[in-house]
Order: structure tokens, then C-alpha cells, then sequence
């Protein structure tokens, strides 16, 4: 067993595809340490906009909803928040949806129970604490996720305009929260940045503290149970929120999971630094202090590299 | 801050968290009643259309009388092009059986949809109501709601969840119309709808007597919040009972077989057996019902109701139904009842009893008393279905089926509903009957006007490849001609005689 472990894109055979490499990250990584039978599990993943056209494909999801499913004897959910800015002006919980359905997000494909998390509105969430020295002191996490037993946070990867990297440190933390408290988060940035929109590096690092911060209040709420899968597959320039994406920066890696965020942030961050050097050029990351101030704050621990499995 | 960045689009009305508190809940939020919301008919009956459940040819479908009432009620008119259009139907409890079978829900969506409405299908969570309840979280109710075929795919729009995944995401609606009820609480997905279809299942109902389209807005539509205090929680002294769950001195303590059920009851832990009884802790209790449910269905009588808890509940979710109401411009909700499986109780109910009534149709308008006046004065005028419990007390044709059924005239809702604006209790029956012609036979079929019949279709797939005649003629051994000609005409009901 490893606390950290990459699977990569080689070798793919008829006993070897990648819903095999899935299910052997899973043993490896001890996804179901912290889950028994009649335990409710919630996937939270990334859906994509309209107009994204690299969503994570479901069958991947599926997998590890079925891991969950066979552990808990129990239907899991699987959830999304509603969009971080509602791009397309379609915010009702019905559009949400749609915009799922389309994709291919829908309860059939995914094996469990598909929910918005925060519902209809995307407002309905339960105040979390985020730690002492906090400058935000509690958040609101959407109740899919906080009335969960335990939280699997499935994230596409991706480079992120205002984060660096959309992983699990930003999937399993500021992904994680109603839309009020992601609202109070954002103070006011904007997550679009085309259309001639810039930000300072001082307000980048600002939000990427808010949201490592809100982090710690989903890892409260959910008691310590999560684990986390990040998706190294189609890593576009865009996140999933963006209404649209270019290409792909590398190619596919493979998958990585721990039930440490940051140890698996950094070794995502890694691997796409090795695969791809020119890819801090491409997001304008900052991703080493964000790395390093979730360490701080207390989410995990950097270092450690990961077991690579073929 | 610096000045180039933009406001964000939406949740821009919360300048922050939402303070505790119930003097400052959603004070700063929007507020749902509209301005024109009121009464449908100002002055005289409403009209009603009625298509009786019967049917001998294509036109006569069920389902296709459910899309020409919806045109002829002029549900049509209730939305405008581009409008969110919530159809708000009860997902049914997980094992209930005599619920709304999804192509009566499918059938509305397609028109919606057809109208260039945007429609999407929806249900509250309720409160617990029992040990074993399956509609309290959103995740149990949508397994139920998929088992019962209630999905995306059968109605082809979304299926949610109106309150949120917890029942919790809801608006508070001011009322200050109610005869007892001066606020309520509504599901988001509906108080945020442009407009809204009403599809009532008419059954019975154990604490409201009867269930159409007045409970899906008086209960259906209220959130977790909204269903607490139309159950008039916390209303009056716990000694009288009216707002609290009874207990009785009848209760057999541990001796109880359903004890630990019981117990089990409370997602509050408000009671506890004891050897010869129940402790109550009244300052945890907030009224879901969940002890005495358990404890009737487990035909048991030591957790009940106060008597006149019922017509004072019905009164409430009368108020309530209006909180739903004021959330739309007038106008702007549309009713269907269906009169099938009459069953006595509530779909909430995990098991379905015989129906009281053979089926008796649809019934459409924009009057919600009135939609539920013609009902209710249907259903009672239909003969009573042998062998259910409506048979068993005796009702006959003509009486108040439900009166009699369930206790209390459910017409104490109608003239209180009447009373605080919900409709008008006198109403206009037309009845509806479609015209056998080539043009109504093909309307709602799968592929309907302007389509190739299925025949027409499957002829050009014959020319190109015809596989009957491909393997013609069929293999048949030598056929028994005492069967073909003489044996089966001993089964013949009219000549023959049934051998013994």
C-alpha cells in the first residue's frame, strides 16, 4: 500500500484499460480505509460548462462509484456545485442539469445518485469552521457534501486561472462550498479571464488563501474521511467552469490519489512541470506557494514522491 | 481591491453569509410573492374540463386526453415562450403502487416543451413521517422517484428535488391572508419557477382526508420548513395537543413488539420507551409525525392525534397552498387532477389500499378550488369499488366518500381555501370527449401530425428487405384438426360449455 500513487497512460491492453488502472489506484491508494457498509459516500467532481468540450468522461467516474458502491452497499452521490459565475446566465438547479445531462452526467451513466450540491439555488450549505488564525473563520460547504459520511474528491485536472491548478486542493475545498460562501471567496474577482480581463498577483494569492482556508472546513466536516483522485487526462489550459477550451497542453498521464491533497497536488504539479515545462508560462501559476500554504494551514504534507504503477 | 475587476453575476443580492436567527432569515434576500398573484375567477364558476377515464380508440387514450385538456383548459396559456416551467408532481413513497404513472407526466412535459416552455419536473423533501420514510433526504426520495420511473430520461427534462438536497433550500413567503397560518416556507426550485403545472393524483389522505392538486401546493410545495409549521408545530399547550403528538395511556411500554421501531421513530430522540410506556420530551419535538405514523401503521394506539388536529391541519395547508400560490402571477399556475386508482390514502403511504372508486378521469383548469370541487363531487358520485375500505364502512354512491373514509369532509378545506382566495368552489363541468377523425387519431401519436405512420415507414423497409417473405413459407407440422376445428369451441362462452 502507498499513501501516494500514480498510475500512468502506458500499456494499455484488454486486462490492462484504463477502468483497470482505476480499480488498482483504488487498492493501492486504500480508497474505502474510511468507508463501511451503510456509510453515504459523496463523489464530488467537476461538470463541465457548456461550451467545454474536454469534460472527464463518466465511465471514469462510474469506476470509482461503483468501488464506492460495493463498499458501502449503498448508492453513492455524486455531486457538483453550481457554476463558480454563471457564465451562460442559466443558474437555476434545472439548467445545472441539463448542462450535466448533456455531457453525459446523469444517474445512469454515473452510478449513483447525481445532486447539485448546495441544491436548487446553490445556497443550501451548513457554516464550517476554518481553523484557528482563519481570516475567513467559517464557510458554508454545499450539503451534498457536508451531510455525506465520507467525501471522494474525483477532480479533472486542469490549469486554473486564479488557482494555478484545479485539483483536488481546489475541488475537495472552495469546489466544495455553497454558492454564497464561494460569492464571499471570490470577493468580487473575476474567474473569466479572457475577454481582456486581468488580475494582480496580489489578489490571486489573496483568493488562493481563502480557498486553501475553506479546505479545511470541508476536511471538518467530513471529519478527516476524504480521499482524493486527481484525473490527469485531457489537462486543458481552461478549467471545466470555462464556457470553452483550447487543446489539451500534454498528453495524458494517467491518474493519481491519496488521501493527502497536497502531497497529491504536488505530485500532480510535478508531473505536469516534467511533461509539460512550459505549462507555469501557460497558467501563470504560482502553484509552489500555493503548495506550500496548505502545508502551513495544516492539509497535508509535501515531499513525498509517488509509487508509479503502470 | 483593484478596479478592473467585474461584479460577479450571480449571489451578488448577499453581501455575506446569512445571519441567524429567525428575525434576520432571508431578510435581505429576494422576496417571491408577486404583485398580481390572486384568484383566478373574480366573479361566478369556474369552468372545469372532465374527460372520463375510458377509452376505445386512439383519441380516447388517457394520455391523450391529458394533452387535449391541457389545450382546452388553456394550461397552455399559463407560461410564455422561453418561461422555467416547474411541474410539480409527489414522487411517491419507495413500494408505494398506486402512484401517477410517469407517461401522464411525460405527456404534460411534451406540451411544455411543444409550447416553448422550459419545463422540469419536481418534489420536496418531506419530514420524517415514519421509521422507514424514503422521501426525507433528496437521495432516498430520487432511488424511490427512479424506481418509480420518474427520471430525465422518461420525461425528458430534468427531475429534482425543489428544497435542496436537505429540504432546506427555501423562501420564506409572508401570509397574512392565512386563517391560521401567517407565514410558510417553498421550495426554491418552485418559488423561482415562472410558472407552474399542477398534476394531482386524487386519493385519499389520512391527516388532510383528501389529496389532489390543493395538497401538492399545501404540502408538496413546502420545504422542510414550510412542512413543520403547516403541521402546526409548537401550536398551542402541549396538553391540548393540537400541534403535538398525542400520547396515550394505552401504550404497552417494552412489552410493545414495535418498541424499538418506536424508538427508532424520532430523528430527535423527543421519547423513549419505558417498561409501561413513553416518555416524551416535548422541548425536543418539532411535529414530523414519525411516533405517531410508526405507531398506527403498527396498528398500535399509543401515539395518535388530538381529534380536532385534523380540520385545523387542513385548514393550514389550505394557508400554506396560498404561500405557493403568491409566488406566481396570477394566472400563471395550471391544474390537472387525475381521478385513477382512488386509493384511501396518501402516495406518501409505502403500500397502496384498494381503490374506494373504479377510475374516474382528468379534470383541468386554472381554479384550484374549483379543479378540486369537480373532483371531489365526481369521485363521490362514482360507484363504490367492492371489497375496498369504502365498502367495508358502507359509504354508498352519492356520499362523501372521503368524509366517511378517512373522518373528516375534506370540504373543509375547499371553503377555507375559498375564504382566503385560493378559487372558487362553484365551478362549470364541461365535458370533454375527443372526435374519431384520421387528423385526432394521428395527433398525439409517437410520431404524430405531419409524421409517416408507422406502416408507411416500415413499407419501405419491407421493399428493401422484406423478412417474412424471405423465409416463407413457415415450417408447420400437420395441424391437429380436432383442435382447429372442434376442441377450442368448448371454450366458446357463448356456445360452448366449459368442460369440467
Amino acid at each position: 500500500m502507498s499513501e501516494l500513487t500514480w498510475v500512468d497512460n502506458q500499456g494499455i491492453l484488454f486486462d490492462n484499460t484504463v477502468s483497470h488502472k482505476i480499480r488498482r489506484l483504488a487498492d493501492t491508494t486504500e480508497a474505502t480505509r474510511d468507508v463501511s457498509e451503510g456509510m453515504r459516500v459523496a463523489l464530488k467532481i467537476n461538470t463541465a460548462e457548456q461550451g467545454y468540450p474536454y469534460g472527464l468522461r463518466p465511465g471514469f467516474v462510474r469506476v470509482l462509484a461503483d468501488i464506492a458502491w460495493k463498499a458501502t452497499q449503498k448508492r453513492p452521490i455524486i455531486c457538483d456545485g453550481q457554476r463558480l459565475v454563471d457564465y451562460w446566465k442559466r443558474s437555476r438547479g434545472n439548467n445545472f442539469l441539463e448542462t450535466a445531462g448533456e455531457a453525459g452526467y446523469t444517474n445512469e451513466t454515473l452510478g449513483g445518485h447525481f445532486s447539485i450540491n448546495g441544491g436548487f439555488s446553490g445556497d443550501e450549505g451548513e457554516l464550517f469552521p476554518c481553523g484557528e488564525n482563519s481570516d475567513l473563520g467559517g464557510v458554508e460547504v454545499g450539503t451534498a457534501v457536508c451531510r455525506s459520511d465520507a467525501l471522494w474528491v474525483l477532480s479533472h485536472v486542469t490549469l486554473h486561472p486564479l488557482f494555478g491548478i484545479s485539483g483536488a486542493l481546489l475541488n475537495g475545498g472552495f469546489d466544495c462550498l455553497s454558492g454564497r460562501a464561494r460569492t464571499r471567496i471570490l470577493d468580487g474577482l473575476n474567474p473569466y479571464l479572457f475577454n481582456g480581463q486581468r488580475i494582480s498577483s496580489e489578489d490571486r494569492k489573496e483568493f488562493q488563501l481563502r480557498a486553501l482556508e475553506s479546505h479545511c472546513a470541508v476536511r471538518t466536516a467530513m471529519e478527516d474521511r476524504v480521499y482524493y483522485v486527481n484525473y490527469l487526462w485531457d489537462i486543458t489550459p481552461q478549467p471545466e467552469y470555462y464556457p470553452f477550451s483550447e487543446a489539451p497542453i500534454l498528453n495524458n498521464l494517467g491518474f493519481v490519489a491519496s488521501h493527502d491533497p497536497v502531497a497529491l497536488d504536488a505530485a500532480t504539479y510535478a508531473l505536469i512541470r516534467e511533461h509539460a515545462p512550459d505549462a507555469a508560462r501557460i497558467g501563470n501559476m504560482n502553484f509552489e506557494e500555493v503548495l506550500g500554504y496548505a502545508e502551513k494551514v495544516g492539509l497535508g504534507s509535501l515531499g513525498e514522491s509517488p509509487e508509479h504503477l503502470s | 481591491m483593484t478596479e478592473y475587476k467585474s461584479e460577479p453575476t450571480k449571489w451578488t443580492e448577499m453581501s455575506g453569509p446569512v445571519q441567524g436567527g429567525r428575525d434576520t432569515y432571508q431578510t435581505k434576500s429576494w422576496n417571491p410573492p408577486k404583485h398580481t398573484w390572486g384568484p383566478y375567477t373574480e366573479t361566478g364558476p369556474a369552468k372545469v374540463w372532465f374527460a372520463e377515464a375510458n377509452a376505445t380508440n386512439w383519441t380516447e387514450s388517457m394520455i391523450c386526453k391529458a394533452k387535449d385538456l391541457f389545450y382546452e383548459a388553456k394550461l397552455n396559456e399559463c407560461f410564455d415562450k422561453g418561461d422555467e416551467v416547474a411541474i410539480k408532481i409527489h414522487y411517491g413513497e419507495y413500494n408505494r403502487t398506486a402512484i401517477l404513472r410517469p407517461e401522464y407526466i411525460a405527456a404534460i412535459v411534451e406540451e411544455v416543451k411543444a409550447c416553448g416552455g422550459h419545463p422540469y419536473v419536481v418534489n420536496d423533501t418531506t419530514l420524517s413521517y415514519h421509521t422507514f420514510n424514503n422521501m426525507a433526504t433528496s437521495q432516498y426520495q430520487m432511488e424511490g422517484a427512479i424506481r418509480h420511473g420518474y427520471t430525465d430520461a422518461t420525461f425528458g427534462c430534468p427531475v429534482l428535488i425543489a428544497d435542496g438536497f436537505s429540504g432546506e433550500d427555501d423562501y420564506r413567503v409572508d401570509l397574512p391572508e392565512g386563517l391560521i397560518l401567517k407565514e410558510t416556507y417553498i421550495g426554491r426550485a418552485i418559488a423561482e419557477a415562472d410558472a407552474m403545472i399542477v398534476l394531482g393524483h386524487a386519493r385519499g389522505h389520512s391527516i388532510t382526508m383528501y389529496g389532489g392538486v390543493l395538497k401538492q401546493l399545501g404540502i408538496g410545495c413546502q420545504s422542510k420548513r414550510g412542512k413543520y409549521i403547516t403541521h402546526l408545530a409548537h401550536w398551542g399547550d402541549p396538553h391540548d395537543a393540537i400541534g403535538w403528538p398525542k400520547f396515550t395511556d394505552q401504550c404497552p411500554g417494552t412489552a410493545c413488539k414495535f418498541h424499538k421501531m418506536c424508538d427508532d421513530s424520532c430523528p430527535r430522540n423527543a421519547h423513549k420507551v419505558f417498561e409501561h410506556g413513553k416518555q416524551w420530551f416535548p422541548e425536543k419535538c418539532r411535529l414530523c409525525y414519525s411516533c405517531q405514523v410508526t405507531c398506527i401503521f403498527s396498528g398500535m394506539t399509543g401515539v395518535t392525534f388530538e381529534e380536532n388536529y385534523f380540520p385545523n391541519a387542513m385548514i393550514a395547508h389550505g394557508d400554506a397552498a396560498l404561500g405557493a400560490m403568491k409566488c406566481f402571477e396570477k394566472g400563471k399556475v395550471g391544474f390537472i387532477n387525475h381521478a385513477i386508482d382512488v386509493v384511501p390514502e396518501c402516495d406518501c403511504f409505502p403500500w397502496a389500499g384498494l381503490a374506494i372508486c373504479p377510475d374516474v378521469g382528468l379534470f383541468a383548469g386554472k381554479d384550484l378550488i374549483a379543479v378540486e370541487m369537480a373532483t371531489l363531487d365526481a369521485i363521490d358520485n362514482a360507484p363504490v369499488s367492492p371489497g375496498s375500505v369504502a365498502d367495508e364502512k358502507g359509504v354508498k354512491q352519492g356520499e362523501d366518500k372521503f368524509r366517511l373514509v378517512n373522518g373528516f369532509s375534506p370540504r373543509i378545506t375547499m371553503s377555507a381555501g375559498e375564504k382566503i382566495g385560493l378559487g372558487t368552489m362553484e365551478y362549470d363541468l364541461v365535458n370533454y370527449e375527443p372526435v374519431l377523425t384520421p387528423e385526432n387519431a394521428q395527433k398525439w401519436q409517437v410520431r404524430g401530425a405531419g409524421h409517416k405512420p408507422t406502416t408507411v415507414r416500415l413499407r419501405e423497409t419491407f421493399h428493401r428487405h422484406d423478412l417474412a417473405t424471405e423465409v416463407m413459407p413457415f415450417k408447420r407440422t400437420e395441424f391437429n384438426k380436432d383442435w382447429v376445428w372442434n376442441e377450442w369451441k368448448k371454450y366458446d362462452p357463448f356456445k360452448g360449455e366449459t368442460p369440467a
